[in-house]
């Protein structure tokens, strides 16, 4: 009896020290200030000098030096391995250079970057009255109505990556059992979004935050049903790109025309500044609301899933949001900000082998960096500080 | 004894089967993804990204070796054979790039 009472008491000693937080309370997030001269690149960007905008030529040059310098062997595809930098300030374009054989024309793969602007999607579709965040997906998707567990999960809990479906979102790592590399290339390849809908579920819908590219390519499935393939075919290039004035891309379809939202958006860089541009921009383009109020705060939003999800070291290096990336941190489940020497404010899309969409509001900054870096050299955060330095205060 | 014996090696040898099974559709798609990849990520590279040929070998290339490759510019087609699956991928369009095409 006595030995049992102290298991249980270590027991419950040991759950306490696994929630107890160095931080505390919720995580912060402030709204946006709306800004009040936008300077929109119609037809591009304007380019100014960086003292023009208050940043340091000579500071920027360490920034530069950082994402260009090759580190390792290149034909063993190690280093830091830059593509493409482009930086904004003020809505205009300050730096720009680009790598092994980029050029400002040439597109290039942004890997899940491509799952920010499937959210842009899910903006532009919930803003005229087609979906809800609360819907459950079956109301749209009949593959997510094969039980009951299944039928619980929402579009929401979709965007916050915390549908509970038991993916295993490993790439190089554990190629055998890994479903987003079973998705992309072998048994779930001809329709993406039916394989992810056959997962069982290893957790209840919305209660764990579980980075999935099937949660993504569920969403896709959802909208071509939403809209009729007729206009889902169009959707993305009708609703985002023409009129952000973006002509030069590509967004590859699974084998039943669904867009790959997880994976294969083709852009230049100067491009998704656009996309970056319009969340600074709290969803208006060009004067015109093209995301519902309140969309981008969602976006900035840590996903609530946080609060439940088992702790592990790995939770550190995601702040997910609603298929972006915060700089918040989860107070609550110890979780600090992923780049602590950035501001707090900024968020990020982000995709595999370094492909990178920063939005830093308090500093008026948009930054895009692609890559292919093999390996974790290049340090975003290291990274964001010599930014963030160049910036004149 | 014996009895006991033989009840645990029966639910021994059903594990192993529901194991095998459990893991068969993983095992058998497997040698496919080399193939897959590689003809997907070069057609992508070559047709929508633009880059030289050389530089989509080395963007594709995995750690297991391909044994064939065949760029079809004509046809805008990639196709690969490694682990003994053959797969190919189509560049079909500006806007909807390249897709996988084999059974």
């Amino acid at each position: 009896m006595k030995r049992s009472l102290i298991f249980l008491l270590l027991l419950t000693f040991l759950q306490c020290s696994k929630d107890l937080s160095p931080f505390g309370g919720e995580p912060e997030v402030t709204t946006l200030t709306p800004r009040l001269k936008p300077e929109w690149p119609n037809p591009n960007w304007k380019v100014v000098p960086p003292e023009s905008v208050g940043v340091s030529t000579n500071k920027l040059k360490l920034a530069e030096e950082y994402a260009f310098t090759r580190t390792g062997d290149e034909t063993d595809r190690k280093g830091r391995r830059t593509d493409a930098l482009v930086i904004l300030r003020n809505g205009k374009l300050i730096y720009e250079k680009y790598a092994r054989n980029f050029s400002e024309e040439k597109v290039h793969l942004t890997w899940s970057v491509s799952k920010s602007i499937l959210q842009t999607m899910y903006g532009i579709a919930v803003k005229a009255g087609l979906v809800k965040l609360d819907d459950p997906g079956y109301y749209h998707y009949e593959p997510l109505s094969r039980d009951e567990a299944h039928k619980k999960i929402t579009i929401r809990h979709l965007l916050n990556m915390s549908s509970g479906l038991a993916a295993e979102e490993g790439y190089e790592s554990g190629p055998l059992k890994s479903s987003v590399i079973a998705m992309l290339y072998t048994r779930g390849r001809k329709d993406m979004g039916a394989f992810c809908a056959g997962l069982p579920l290893r957790a209840e819908p919305g209660t764990q935050v579980y980075y999935s590219s099937c949660d993504t390519n569920i969403l896709s499935a959802i909208l071509k049903k939403v809209y009729g393939v007729e206009e889902y075919d169009k959707l993305p290039f009708e609703k985002i790109f023409k009129p952000l004035g973006i002509t030069n891309v590509t967004f590859e379809r699974d084998g039943s025309g669904t867009y790959i939202g997880s994976s294969y958006l083709y852009m230049t860089a100067k491009d998704l500044a656009k996309i970056g541009y319009l969340y600074l921009n709290d969803g208006i383009w060009n004067g015109e609301r093209l995301l519902p109020e309140g969309w981008v705060q969602f976006t900035r939003t840590p996903a609530p899933g946080y609060i439940s999800t088992p702790y592990s070291e790995d939770l550190a290096e995601d702040n997910y949001t609603a298929h972006w990336y915060a700089n918040t941190g989860v107070p609550e489940r110890g979780i600090h900000e992923p780049w602590p020497d950035a501001p707090k404010d900024t968020f990020a899309g982000l995709g595999h082998w370094g492909q990178m969409l920063y939005v830093i509001p308090s500093l008026d900054l948009i930054i895009v960096r692609f890559g292919d870096d093999r390996e974790k050299a290049f340090i975003k955060n290291d990274f964001l500080k010599l930014v963030k330095e160049s910036v004149i205060r | 004894m014996k009895r006991k014996i033989s009840v645990l090696l029966s639910l021994l040898f059903l594990f192993i089967l529901f194991w095998a099974q459990w893991n068969w559709k993983h095992l058998s798609s497997f040698p496919s993804i080399i193939s897959s990849f590689y003809s997907k990520e070069y057609c992508s590279c070559y047709f929508v990204m633009q880059l030289s040929e050389e530089q989509c070998h080395d963007f594709a290339r995995q750690w297991v070796p391909i044994s064939e490759f065949k760029l079809d510019k004509e046809n805008t087609s990639v196709t690969v054979k490694g682990l003994g699956r053959t797969n190919t991928a189509k560049y079909l369009s500006k806007e909807y790039g390249c897709t996988l095409v084999t059974e």
